[in-house]
Protein backbone atom coordinates (compact mmCIF):
# COMPACT_ATOMS: atom_id res chain seq x y z
CA UNK A 1 0.00 0.00 0.00
CA UNK A 2 1.94 3.22 -1.17
CA UNK A 3 0.75 6.01 1.41
CA UNK A 4 2.62 9.02 2.21
CA UNK A 5 3.61 10.38 5.56
CA UNK A 6 0.82 12.99 5.47
CA UNK A 7 -1.78 10.05 4.40
CA UNK A 8 -0.24 7.58 7.14
CA UNK A 9 -0.90 10.92 9.75
CA UNK A 10 -4.49 11.40 8.17
CA UNK A 11 -5.28 7.88 8.62
CA UNK A 12 -3.64 7.80 12.04
CA UNK A 13 -5.67 10.70 13.57
CA UNK A 14 -9.10 9.23 12.17
CA UNK A 15 -7.95 5.93 13.93
CA UNK A 16 -7.48 7.28 17.37
CA UNK A 17 -10.80 9.35 16.83
CA UNK A 18 -12.68 6.31 15.49
CA UNK A 19 -11.58 4.19 19.13
CA UNK A 20 -11.84 7.42 21.39
CA UNK A 21 -15.17 8.90 20.78
CA UNK A 22 -15.20 10.71 24.00
CA UNK A 23 -11.84 12.33 23.27
CA UNK A 24 -12.19 15.75 21.76
CA UNK A 25 -9.78 15.89 18.62
CA UNK A 26 -10.20 18.31 17.46
CA UNK A 27 -9.85 20.35 20.07
CA UNK A 28 -6.69 18.67 21.23
CA UNK A 29 -5.32 19.07 17.92
CA UNK A 30 -3.00 15.89 17.29
CA UNK A 31 0.52 17.03 16.08
CA UNK A 32 3.57 14.77 15.21
CA UNK A 33 5.10 16.03 18.47
CA UNK A 34 1.63 14.38 20.64
CA UNK A 35 2.44 12.35 23.36
CA UNK A 36 0.53 9.47 23.32
CA UNK A 37 -0.45 9.18 26.91
CA UNK A 38 0.16 13.00 28.10
CA UNK A 39 -1.30 14.93 25.22
CA UNK A 40 -3.57 12.60 23.82
CA UNK A 41 -4.77 10.87 27.09
CA UNK A 42 -4.54 6.95 25.55
CA UNK A 43 -4.79 4.52 28.66
CA UNK A 44 -3.62 1.59 28.25
CA UNK A 45 -6.91 0.05 27.34
CA UNK A 46 -7.09 2.89 24.53
CA UNK A 47 -3.38 2.03 23.39
CA UNK A 48 -4.93 -1.62 22.68
CA UNK A 49 -7.68 -0.06 20.98
CA UNK A 50 -5.54 1.78 18.66
CA UNK A 51 -3.08 -0.88 17.95
CA UNK A 52 -5.67 -3.47 16.79
CA UNK A 53 -7.55 -0.76 15.19
CA UNK A 54 -4.06 0.22 13.07
CA UNK A 55 -3.43 -3.18 11.81
CA UNK A 56 -6.58 -3.81 10.67
CA UNK A 57 -6.80 -0.22 9.01
CA UNK A 58 -2.82 -0.25 7.30
CA UNK A 59 -2.81 -4.12 7.37
CA UNK A 60 0.55 -4.47 9.50
CA UNK A 61 1.46 -6.12 12.04
CA UNK A 62 3.12 -4.63 15.16
CA UNK A 63 5.19 -8.08 15.61
CA UNK A 64 8.48 -6.78 16.35
CA UNK A 65 7.53 -3.79 18.84
CA UNK A 66 5.76 -3.22 21.82
CA UNK A 67 3.44 -0.31 21.45
CA UNK A 68 4.46 0.79 24.93
CA UNK A 69 7.81 1.30 22.66
CA UNK A 70 5.85 4.40 21.18
CA UNK A 71 6.17 7.83 22.79
CA UNK A 72 4.92 10.15 20.20
CA UNK A 73 2.57 9.93 17.08
CA UNK A 74 5.58 10.83 14.99
CA UNK A 75 7.20 7.22 16.10
CA UNK A 76 3.74 5.42 15.42
CA UNK A 77 4.02 7.06 12.10
CA UNK A 78 7.96 6.29 11.58
CA UNK A 79 7.16 2.28 12.10
CA UNK A 80 3.71 2.45 9.83
CA UNK A 81 5.81 3.73 7.35
CA UNK A 82 8.42 1.23 7.31
CA UNK A 83 5.98 -1.31 7.61
CA UNK A 84 3.91 -0.55 4.43
CA UNK B 1 -27.88 -22.81 49.12
CA UNK B 2 -27.62 -22.08 45.35
CA UNK B 3 -31.30 -22.98 44.42
CA UNK B 4 -32.06 -19.66 43.09
CA UNK B 5 -29.65 -20.23 40.35
CA UNK B 6 -31.48 -23.37 39.49
CA UNK B 7 -33.92 -22.60 36.75
CA UNK B 8 -30.91 -20.55 34.67
CA UNK B 9 -29.09 -23.99 33.96
CA UNK B 10 -30.45 -26.96 32.49
CA UNK B 11 -31.42 -29.84 35.27
CA UNK B 12 -28.32 -31.98 34.25
CA UNK B 13 -26.24 -29.05 33.99
CA UNK B 14 -27.39 -27.97 37.64
CA UNK B 15 -26.67 -31.67 39.32
CA UNK B 16 -23.04 -31.50 37.85
CA UNK B 17 -22.17 -28.06 39.69
CA UNK B 18 -21.31 -29.72 42.96
CA UNK B 19 -19.20 -28.95 45.69
CA UNK B 20 -15.10 -29.82 45.65
CA UNK B 21 -12.66 -29.49 49.41
CA UNK B 22 -9.49 -29.15 47.04
CA UNK B 23 -8.07 -28.97 43.97
CA UNK B 24 -7.15 -32.66 43.70
CA UNK B 25 -11.04 -33.67 43.99
CA UNK B 26 -11.70 -31.19 41.01
CA UNK B 27 -8.81 -32.79 38.90
CA UNK B 28 -9.71 -36.09 39.40
CA UNK B 29 -13.11 -35.65 37.97
CA UNK B 30 -11.20 -33.85 35.23
CA UNK B 31 -9.39 -36.36 34.29
CA UNK B 32 -11.62 -39.40 34.21
CA UNK B 33 -14.28 -37.64 32.48
CA UNK B 34 -12.55 -35.13 30.20
CA UNK B 35 -9.52 -36.76 29.26
CA UNK B 36 -9.95 -36.90 25.69
CA UNK B 37 -10.63 -33.65 25.89
CA UNK B 38 -8.83 -30.24 25.11
CA UNK B 39 -7.87 -28.85 28.32
CA UNK B 40 -5.67 -25.81 26.88
CA UNK B 41 -4.50 -24.42 23.71
CA UNK B 42 -1.33 -22.30 23.93
CA UNK B 43 0.51 -22.25 20.41
CA UNK B 44 -0.79 -26.07 20.68
CA UNK B 45 -3.54 -28.10 22.04
CA UNK B 46 -2.71 -29.65 25.03
CA UNK B 47 -5.57 -32.61 26.09
CA UNK B 48 -6.94 -32.84 29.61
CA UNK B 49 -4.82 -36.31 29.95
CA UNK B 50 -1.72 -34.53 28.45
CA UNK B 51 -2.04 -31.96 31.06
CA UNK B 52 -2.36 -34.46 33.71
CA UNK B 53 0.60 -36.34 32.72
CA UNK B 54 2.79 -32.76 32.70
CA UNK B 55 1.18 -32.15 36.18
CA UNK B 56 1.97 -35.21 37.57
CA UNK B 57 6.07 -34.99 36.08
CA UNK B 58 6.22 -31.37 37.50
CA UNK B 59 5.13 -32.10 41.23
CA UNK B 60 8.14 -34.30 40.97
CA UNK B 61 10.03 -31.10 39.50
CA UNK B 62 8.87 -29.17 43.15
CA UNK B 63 9.58 -32.47 45.39
CA UNK B 64 13.12 -32.23 43.82
CA UNK B 65 13.91 -28.91 44.59
CA UNK B 66 12.41 -29.07 47.96
CA UNK B 67 9.49 -27.54 47.53
CA UNK B 68 7.15 -30.27 48.37
CA UNK B 69 3.52 -30.61 50.90
CA UNK B 70 3.10 -27.49 52.61
CA UNK B 71 6.18 -25.20 51.53
CA UNK B 72 5.21 -22.20 49.56
CA UNK B 73 6.50 -21.27 45.95
CA UNK B 74 6.26 -18.35 43.48
CA UNK B 75 5.04 -18.24 40.14
CA UNK B 76 6.22 -15.99 37.68
CA UNK B 77 4.41 -16.52 34.12
CA UNK B 78 2.90 -14.78 32.18
CA UNK B 79 -0.34 -16.35 31.08
CA UNK B 80 0.49 -19.73 29.59
CA UNK B 81 0.66 -23.41 29.61
CA UNK B 82 3.49 -23.75 31.83
CA UNK B 83 1.40 -21.35 34.24
CA UNK B 84 -1.36 -23.70 34.29
CA UNK B 85 1.02 -26.91 34.65
CA UNK B 86 3.07 -25.28 37.92
CA UNK B 87 -0.26 -23.88 39.35
CA UNK B 88 -1.81 -27.28 39.06
CA UNK B 89 1.27 -29.47 40.26
CA UNK B 90 1.34 -27.29 43.34
CA UNK B 91 -1.97 -27.10 44.55
CA UNK B 92 -2.57 -30.68 43.77
CA UNK B 93 0.74 -31.20 46.03
CA UNK B 94 -0.35 -29.14 48.58
CA UNK B 95 1.80 -26.41 48.03
CA UNK B 96 1.00 -22.76 47.73
CA UNK B 97 1.27 -21.05 45.01
CA UNK B 98 2.27 -16.78 45.24
CA UNK B 99 1.13 -15.70 41.95
CA UNK B 100 3.58 -13.01 41.03
CA UNK B 101 2.36 -10.34 38.71
CA UNK B 102 4.60 -11.26 35.10
CA UNK B 103 5.17 -7.37 35.14
CA UNK B 104 6.48 -7.65 38.79
CA UNK B 105 10.59 -5.90 38.78
CA UNK B 106 13.57 -7.75 39.84
CA UNK B 107 13.69 -6.03 43.34
CA UNK B 108 10.22 -6.72 43.89
CA UNK B 109 10.29 -10.37 43.01
CA UNK B 110 13.68 -10.45 45.34
CA UNK B 111 11.97 -8.93 48.03
CA UNK B 112 8.61 -11.22 47.73
CA UNK B 113 10.46 -14.55 47.49
CA UNK B 114 12.55 -13.85 50.40
CA UNK B 115 10.08 -12.14 52.47
CA UNK B 116 7.75 -14.56 52.25
CA UNK B 117 9.94 -17.58 52.72
CA UNK B 118 9.60 -19.40 49.00
CA UNK B 119 11.09 -22.76 48.58
CA UNK B 120 11.09 -22.18 44.94
CA UNK B 121 10.11 -20.01 42.34
CA UNK B 122 8.44 -21.35 38.97
CA UNK B 123 9.57 -19.03 36.24
CA UNK B 124 8.80 -18.35 32.48
CA UNK B 125 12.08 -17.75 30.37
CA UNK B 126 11.11 -14.64 29.09
CA UNK B 127 11.14 -13.35 32.50
CA UNK B 128 14.62 -14.42 33.21
CA UNK B 129 15.99 -10.98 34.22
CA UNK B 130 13.49 -11.02 37.05
CA UNK B 131 14.75 -13.51 39.27
CA UNK B 132 18.44 -12.07 38.63
CA UNK B 133 19.05 -11.23 41.75
CA UNK B 134 17.38 -13.95 43.61
CA UNK B 135 19.38 -15.93 42.24
CA UNK B 136 22.72 -14.28 43.53
CA UNK B 137 21.84 -13.05 46.48
CA UNK B 138 19.16 -15.90 47.62
CA UNK B 139 20.18 -18.88 46.60
CA UNK B 140 18.03 -21.03 49.35
CA UNK B 141 15.81 -20.01 47.10
CA UNK B 142 15.48 -22.87 43.87
CA UNK B 143 14.70 -21.32 40.57
CA UNK B 144 12.67 -23.50 38.20
CA UNK B 145 11.84 -22.85 34.59
CA UNK B 146 8.07 -23.49 33.66
CA UNK B 147 9.39 -25.92 30.85
CA UNK B 148 11.08 -28.42 33.15
CA UNK B 149 9.86 -31.90 33.48
CA UNK B 150 11.14 -34.98 34.77
CA UNK B 151 11.20 -38.98 34.58
CA UNK B 152 8.81 -39.97 37.08
CA UNK B 153 5.69 -38.80 37.99
CA UNK B 154 4.41 -37.91 41.33
CA UNK B 155 0.33 -38.14 42.57
CA UNK B 156 -1.62 -35.91 43.64
CA UNK B 157 -2.43 -35.81 47.12
CA UNK B 158 -6.26 -34.75 49.12
CA UNK B 159 -4.65 -31.49 50.25
CA UNK B 160 -7.02 -30.32 54.02
CA UNK B 161 -9.52 -28.26 52.83
CA UNK B 162 -8.02 -25.43 54.59
CA UNK B 163 -4.58 -25.09 53.23
CA UNK B 164 -3.28 -22.56 51.54
CA UNK B 165 -3.84 -22.88 47.64
CA UNK B 166 -2.45 -19.61 46.30
CA UNK B 167 -1.83 -16.46 47.72
CA UNK B 168 -3.14 -13.48 44.97
CA UNK B 169 -1.97 -10.01 45.67
CA UNK B 170 -4.13 -6.94 46.20
CA UNK B 171 -4.38 -3.09 47.05
CA UNK B 172 -7.46 -4.19 48.85
CA UNK B 173 -9.24 -1.52 50.88
CA UNK B 174 -6.01 0.48 51.74
CA UNK B 175 -4.71 0.50 48.13
CA UNK B 176 -1.77 -0.79 49.69
CA UNK B 177 -0.56 -3.77 47.89
CA UNK B 178 -1.07 -7.45 50.24
CA UNK B 179 -0.96 -10.99 49.81
CA UNK B 180 -4.18 -12.40 50.23
CA UNK B 181 -4.19 -16.52 51.00
CA UNK B 182 -6.88 -18.49 49.43
CA UNK B 183 -7.13 -21.87 50.71
CA UNK B 184 -8.24 -25.07 48.78
CA UNK B 185 -12.07 -24.36 50.11
CA UNK B 186 -11.97 -20.74 48.88
CA UNK B 187 -10.64 -21.68 45.61
CA UNK B 188 -13.40 -24.24 45.05
CA UNK B 189 -15.79 -22.42 46.12
CA UNK B 190 -14.68 -19.82 44.07
CA UNK B 191 -14.98 -21.37 41.08
CA UNK B 192 -18.01 -23.39 41.59
CA UNK B 193 -19.83 -19.90 42.33
CA UNK B 194 -18.79 -19.32 38.46
CA UNK B 195 -20.71 -22.34 37.17
CA UNK B 196 -24.10 -20.91 37.84
CA UNK B 197 -25.90 -18.58 35.94
CA UNK B 198 -25.30 -19.82 32.15
CA UNK B 199 -27.60 -22.28 30.78
CA UNK B 200 -24.89 -24.61 29.61
CA UNK B 201 -21.92 -24.17 31.59
CA UNK B 202 -19.91 -27.45 30.72
CA UNK B 203 -17.46 -28.01 27.56
CA UNK B 204 -17.62 -24.78 26.63
CA UNK B 205 -14.64 -22.40 25.06
CA UNK B 206 -13.06 -19.31 26.58
CA UNK B 207 -10.54 -17.50 25.24
CA UNK B 208 -8.48 -15.86 27.80
CA UNK B 209 -7.28 -12.38 27.94
CA UNK B 210 -6.87 -11.39 31.67
CA UNK B 211 -4.13 -12.36 33.44
CA UNK B 212 -4.48 -15.19 35.35
CA UNK B 213 -2.85 -13.48 38.50
CA UNK B 214 -6.07 -11.58 38.35
CA UNK B 215 -8.11 -13.84 40.59
CA UNK B 216 -10.98 -12.78 37.76
CA UNK B 217 -8.93 -14.40 35.69
CA UNK B 218 -7.65 -16.97 37.95
CA UNK B 219 -10.72 -18.22 38.79
CA UNK B 220 -13.58 -17.61 36.95
CA UNK B 221 -11.56 -17.80 33.43
CA UNK B 222 -9.06 -20.97 33.84
CA UNK B 223 -10.31 -22.89 36.98
CA UNK B 224 -14.29 -22.74 36.25
CA UNK B 225 -13.07 -23.76 32.34
CA UNK B 226 -11.31 -26.53 33.77
CA UNK B 227 -14.26 -27.24 36.58
CA UNK B 228 -16.18 -27.49 33.54
CA UNK B 229 -14.43 -29.64 31.31
CA UNK B 230 -14.45 -26.59 28.95
CA UNK B 231 -11.68 -25.56 26.18
CA UNK B 232 -9.23 -22.55 27.60
CA UNK B 233 -7.77 -20.64 24.63
CA UNK B 234 -4.77 -18.62 26.37
CA UNK B 235 -4.31 -15.35 24.19
CA UNK B 236 -0.94 -14.32 24.39
CA UNK B 237 -0.72 -10.92 23.42
CA UNK B 238 -4.21 -8.87 23.39
CA UNK B 239 -3.62 -7.05 20.95
CA UNK B 240 -4.02 -10.52 18.84
CA UNK B 241 -7.30 -11.24 20.65
CA UNK B 242 -9.34 -11.15 17.60
CA UNK B 243 -7.40 -12.93 15.72
CA UNK B 244 -7.32 -15.54 18.25
CA UNK B 245 -11.32 -15.29 18.29
CA UNK B 246 -11.56 -15.98 14.27
CA UNK B 247 -9.42 -18.88 14.88
CA UNK B 248 -10.61 -20.21 18.22
CA UNK B 249 -14.05 -19.33 18.13
CA UNK B 250 -14.68 -18.59 21.81
CA UNK B 251 -18.52 -19.28 23.49
CA UNK B 252 -17.83 -17.65 26.40
CA UNK B 253 -15.88 -14.48 27.53
CA UNK B 254 -14.75 -13.04 30.79
CA UNK B 255 -13.76 -9.47 30.25
CA UNK B 256 -13.69 -6.46 31.98
CA UNK B 257 -16.11 -3.56 30.34
CA UNK B 258 -13.09 -1.74 29.16
CA UNK B 259 -12.58 -4.60 26.43
CA UNK B 260 -16.50 -5.52 26.05
CA UNK B 261 -16.54 -1.75 25.06
CA UNK B 262 -13.35 -1.98 22.98
CA UNK B 263 -15.08 -4.59 20.92
CA UNK B 264 -18.03 -3.12 20.63
CA UNK B 265 -16.62 -0.34 19.17
CA UNK B 266 -14.81 -1.95 17.01
CA UNK B 267 -17.88 -4.19 16.01
CA UNK B 268 -19.91 -1.10 14.53
CA UNK B 269 -16.79 0.74 12.86
CA UNK B 270 -15.42 -2.89 10.57
CA UNK B 271 -19.16 -3.21 10.17
CA UNK B 272 -18.50 -7.20 11.82
CA UNK B 273 -18.84 -8.96 14.94
CA UNK B 274 -15.44 -9.20 16.45
CA UNK B 275 -16.46 -12.14 19.00
CA UNK B 276 -17.36 -14.40 15.91
CA UNK B 277 -20.47 -16.46 15.47
CA UNK B 278 -20.40 -18.41 18.74
CA UNK B 279 -20.12 -16.47 21.65
CA UNK B 280 -23.18 -16.35 23.37
CA UNK B 281 -22.04 -14.65 26.90
CA UNK B 282 -19.71 -12.62 28.36
CA UNK B 283 -18.89 -12.54 32.19
CA UNK B 284 -17.97 -9.32 33.01
CA UNK B 285 -16.72 -7.74 36.52
CA UNK B 286 -13.23 -6.24 37.88
CA UNK B 287 -15.16 -2.96 37.22
CA UNK B 288 -18.63 -0.81 37.42
CA UNK B 289 -20.65 -2.02 34.03
CA UNK B 290 -22.62 0.60 31.65
CA UNK B 291 -26.12 -0.51 31.12
CA UNK B 292 -25.95 0.14 27.76
CA UNK B 293 -22.96 -2.44 27.45
CA UNK B 294 -26.06 -4.94 28.40
CA UNK B 295 -28.59 -3.88 26.12
CA UNK B 296 -26.10 -3.51 23.31
CA UNK B 297 -24.80 -6.73 23.60
CA UNK B 298 -28.57 -8.31 23.83
CA UNK B 299 -29.06 -6.87 20.30
CA UNK B 300 -26.37 -8.94 19.16
CA UNK B 301 -27.99 -12.13 20.94
CA UNK B 302 -25.13 -11.86 23.38
CA UNK B 303 -25.98 -12.08 27.35
CA UNK B 304 -23.50 -9.84 29.18
CA UNK B 305 -23.65 -10.88 32.81
CA UNK B 306 -22.09 -8.49 35.36
CA UNK B 307 -21.05 -10.07 38.42
CA UNK B 308 -19.60 -8.27 41.83
CA UNK B 309 -16.30 -9.76 43.55
CA UNK B 310 -13.27 -9.34 45.04
CA UNK B 311 -9.53 -11.09 45.57
CA UNK B 312 -10.32 -11.75 49.17
CA UNK B 313 -13.19 -13.76 48.05
CA UNK B 314 -11.91 -16.05 45.81
CA UNK B 315 -13.56 -13.84 42.63
CA UNK B 316 -17.09 -13.86 42.90
CA UNK B 317 -19.74 -12.57 45.52
CA UNK B 318 -22.42 -12.27 43.46
CA UNK B 319 -23.80 -12.58 39.44
CA UNK B 320 -26.39 -10.90 38.01
CA UNK B 321 -28.51 -13.61 36.10
CA UNK B 322 -31.46 -11.27 34.51
CA UNK B 323 -28.87 -8.09 33.48
CA UNK B 324 -32.15 -7.12 31.66
CA UNK B 325 -34.21 -6.81 34.17
CA UNK B 326 -31.75 -5.17 36.60
CA UNK B 327 -29.32 -3.49 34.81
CA UNK B 328 -28.04 -1.60 37.66
CA UNK B 329 -27.24 -4.71 39.78
CA UNK B 330 -24.20 -6.64 40.45
CA UNK B 331 -27.00 -9.59 41.05
CA UNK B 332 -27.63 -12.69 43.89
CA UNK B 333 -24.69 -13.25 46.26
CA UNK B 334 -23.69 -16.79 46.25
CA UNK B 335 -24.73 -19.69 48.45
CA UNK B 336 -22.08 -20.48 51.18
CA UNK B 337 -21.52 -16.82 52.25
CA UNK B 338 -23.55 -14.59 54.86
CA UNK B 339 -23.02 -11.05 54.86
CA UNK B 340 -24.41 -7.81 56.71
CA UNK B 341 -24.41 -4.30 55.93
CA UNK B 342 -23.01 -1.66 58.18
CA UNK B 343 -23.37 1.91 57.62
CA UNK B 344 -24.08 1.14 54.41
CA UNK B 345 -20.86 -0.83 53.87
CA UNK B 346 -21.29 -4.36 53.06
CA UNK B 347 -19.45 -7.07 55.34
CA UNK B 348 -18.73 -10.91 54.41
CA UNK B 349 -18.14 -14.19 55.42
CA UNK B 350 -17.84 -17.97 54.24
CA UNK B 351 -16.75 -20.37 52.61
CA UNK B 352 -15.50 -18.65 49.24
CA UNK B 353 -13.18 -15.71 51.60
CA UNK B 354 -9.69 -15.66 52.16
CA UNK B 355 -8.12 -17.01 55.35
CA UNK B 356 -6.62 -13.92 56.00
CA UNK B 357 -3.81 -11.24 54.46
CA UNK B 358 -0.06 -12.70 54.43
CA UNK B 359 0.88 -9.96 57.44
CA UNK B 360 -1.29 -10.23 60.92
CA UNK B 361 -1.12 -5.90 60.78
CA UNK B 362 -3.00 -5.69 57.67
CA UNK B 363 -6.10 -8.44 59.22
CA UNK B 364 -6.20 -6.16 61.75
CA UNK B 365 -8.35 -3.62 60.02
CA UNK B 366 -9.64 -5.84 57.30
CA UNK B 367 -12.09 -7.87 59.98
CA UNK B 368 -14.71 -7.04 62.50
CA UNK B 369 -16.97 -9.39 64.10
CA UNK B 370 -15.52 -11.61 61.96
CA UNK B 371 -16.53 -10.46 58.94
CA UNK B 372 -14.43 -8.80 56.25
CA UNK B 373 -14.67 -5.53 56.08
CA UNK B 374 -15.61 -4.85 51.66
CA UNK B 375 -14.84 -1.03 51.54
CA UNK B 376 -18.14 -1.25 49.08
CA UNK B 377 -20.99 0.65 49.87
CA UNK B 378 -24.40 -1.21 48.80
CA UNK B 379 -27.69 -1.68 49.32
CA UNK B 380 -29.77 -4.69 48.54
CA UNK B 381 -33.60 -4.53 46.84
CA UNK B 382 -36.70 -6.65 47.85
CA UNK B 383 -35.68 -9.65 46.01
CA UNK B 384 -32.30 -10.32 47.29
CA UNK B 385 -30.06 -8.16 43.98
CA UNK B 386 -27.09 -6.18 45.31
CA UNK B 387 -26.26 -2.59 44.29
CA UNK B 388 -22.91 -1.10 43.99
CA UNK B 389 -22.95 2.17 45.60
CA UNK B 390 -20.08 4.09 45.95
CA UNK B 391 -16.55 3.02 47.68
CA UNK B 392 -14.98 3.86 50.89
CA UNK B 393 -11.29 3.58 49.81
CA UNK B 394 -10.33 5.89 47.75
CA UNK B 395 -8.02 3.51 45.41
CA UNK B 396 -8.63 4.41 41.83
CA UNK B 397 -10.54 1.50 39.84
CA UNK B 398 -9.58 1.79 35.95
CA UNK B 399 -11.87 0.71 33.42
CA UNK B 400 -9.47 -2.19 32.40
CA UNK B 401 -10.33 -3.17 35.88
CA UNK B 402 -7.13 -2.33 36.87
CA UNK B 403 -6.19 -0.65 40.00
CA UNK B 404 -3.90 2.62 41.35
CA UNK B 405 -3.50 3.80 44.92
CA UNK B 406 -3.24 7.43 44.41
CA UNK B 407 -1.13 8.02 46.99
CA UNK B 408 1.62 5.61 45.84
CA UNK B 409 1.79 7.44 42.86
CA UNK B 410 1.70 11.37 44.50
CA UNK B 411 5.02 9.92 46.16
CA UNK B 412 7.08 9.50 43.01
CA UNK B 413 5.52 12.87 41.71
CA UNK B 414 6.40 14.62 45.08
CA UNK B 415 9.69 13.10 44.66
CA UNK B 416 10.35 16.14 41.96
CA UNK B 417 11.93 18.65 43.73
CA UNK B 418 10.28 21.55 42.13
CA UNK B 419 6.92 19.70 43.19
CA UNK B 420 5.48 20.96 46.66
CA UNK B 421 2.66 19.36 46.41
CA UNK B 422 0.59 16.82 44.13
CA UNK B 423 -2.98 15.05 43.79
CA UNK B 424 -3.91 12.22 41.42
CA UNK B 425 -7.69 11.60 40.88
CA UNK B 426 -9.48 10.12 38.17
CA UNK B 427 -12.28 11.73 36.31
CA UNK B 428 -14.80 9.93 34.16
CA UNK B 429 -16.34 12.14 31.68
CA UNK B 430 -17.94 10.86 28.99
CA UNK B 431 -17.01 7.63 29.71
CA UNK B 432 -14.05 8.13 29.43
CA UNK B 433 -11.55 7.37 32.64
CA UNK B 434 -8.17 9.23 32.66
CA UNK B 435 -5.76 9.67 35.42
CA UNK B 436 -5.13 13.14 36.10
CA UNK B 437 -2.41 14.58 38.28
CA UNK B 438 -2.60 18.23 39.67
CA UNK B 439 0.42 20.18 40.71
CA UNK B 440 1.51 22.63 43.28
CA UNK B 441 4.98 24.56 42.03
CA UNK B 442 7.43 24.55 44.81
CA UNK B 443 8.14 28.20 43.76
CA UNK B 444 11.30 28.91 46.15
CA UNK B 445 12.97 26.17 44.47
CA UNK B 446 12.14 26.64 41.01
CA UNK B 447 13.12 30.55 41.45
CA UNK B 448 16.57 29.41 43.27
CA UNK B 449 17.67 27.14 39.94
CA UNK B 450 16.53 30.07 37.97
CA UNK B 451 13.66 28.33 36.03
CA UNK B 452 12.23 30.74 32.96
CA UNK B 453 9.37 28.74 31.75
CA UNK B 454 7.77 27.04 34.68
CA UNK B 455 5.18 24.97 32.71
CA UNK B 456 8.17 23.71 30.40
CA UNK B 457 10.15 22.61 33.36
CA UNK B 458 7.31 21.00 35.30
CA UNK B 459 6.09 18.94 32.15
CA UNK B 460 9.60 17.84 31.31
CA UNK B 461 10.02 16.40 34.92
CA UNK B 462 6.36 14.94 35.41
CA UNK B 463 7.16 13.16 31.60
CA UNK B 464 10.18 11.99 33.10
CA UNK B 465 8.73 10.06 36.07
CA UNK B 466 5.43 9.05 34.23
CA UNK B 467 7.74 7.04 31.68
CA UNK B 468 8.90 4.93 34.43
CA UNK B 469 5.60 3.53 35.79
CA UNK B 470 3.97 0.89 33.99
CA UNK B 471 1.68 1.83 31.45
CA UNK B 472 -1.96 1.37 33.07
CA UNK B 473 -0.19 3.95 36.45
CA UNK B 474 0.55 6.85 33.70
CA UNK B 475 -0.65 9.91 34.26
CA UNK B 476 -3.18 11.22 31.52
CA UNK B 477 -3.27 14.74 32.06
CA UNK B 478 -1.04 17.63 33.68
CA UNK B 479 -2.62 20.21 35.55
CA UNK B 480 -0.30 22.67 37.17
CA UNK B 481 -2.24 25.04 39.78
CA UNK B 482 -0.90 28.64 40.61
CA UNK B 483 -2.58 28.52 43.57
CA UNK B 484 -2.40 25.57 46.88
CA UNK B 485 -4.87 23.00 47.39
CA UNK B 486 -7.23 23.32 49.88
CA UNK B 487 -6.40 21.89 52.73
CA UNK B 488 -7.27 19.49 56.23
CA UNK B 489 -6.47 21.41 59.56
CA UNK B 490 -3.79 18.83 59.54
CA UNK B 491 -2.48 20.75 56.67
CA UNK B 492 -2.76 17.84 54.37
CA UNK B 493 -4.94 18.08 50.99
CA UNK B 494 -8.65 18.10 51.25
CA UNK B 495 -9.10 14.57 48.55
CA UNK B 496 -12.69 15.02 47.81
CA UNK B 497 -13.11 18.58 47.74
CA UNK B 498 -14.38 19.74 44.70
CA UNK B 499 -11.90 23.02 45.09
CA UNK B 500 -9.17 20.50 44.62
CA UNK B 501 -9.95 19.00 41.26
CA UNK B 502 -10.31 20.91 38.10
CA UNK B 503 -12.48 18.43 36.23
Amino acid sequence: MAMSRSEIFEKLNEVINMVMPALDVTETEITEDSNLVNDIGLSSVGILYVVIAIEEFFGIRFDDVGFADFETIKDVIDYIEKKI
Amino acid sequence: MNEKFRKYTTPETFERIVDFQNVTEMWTRCISEYANDIAIVDGENYTYAQLDEDVSRFRTVLKENNAGTGSLIGILCPNSYGFVKAFLAATTLGVAAVLLPAHMDVNTVFGVATKFGMKAVVYDESLEDRVALLREKNPSVALIPSSATASEKTAMIPVPAEATAAVLFTGGTTGKSKGAKISQRALMAGTKNGCYGVREIFGQRYLLVLPLTHVFGLIRNLMTSLYTGSTLFICRNNKDMFRDVAIFKPTIMVLVPALAEMALTLSVQFGRNMWGPDLKTIICGAAPVAQYLITEYAKRGIALLPGYGLTESANLVSGNIEPLKKPESVGLIYGGMEYKIVDGELWLKGVNMMSGYVSDEENDIAYEDGYFKTGDLVRIDEDGYLYITGRIKDIIVLSSGEKVSPAELEVKFCAIDTVQDCLVYDTTENGMHQLVLEVYPRFTKVKELGIEDINAHIKAEFERVNKTLPTFERINKLVIRDTDFIRTPAMKIARNLNGNVKK
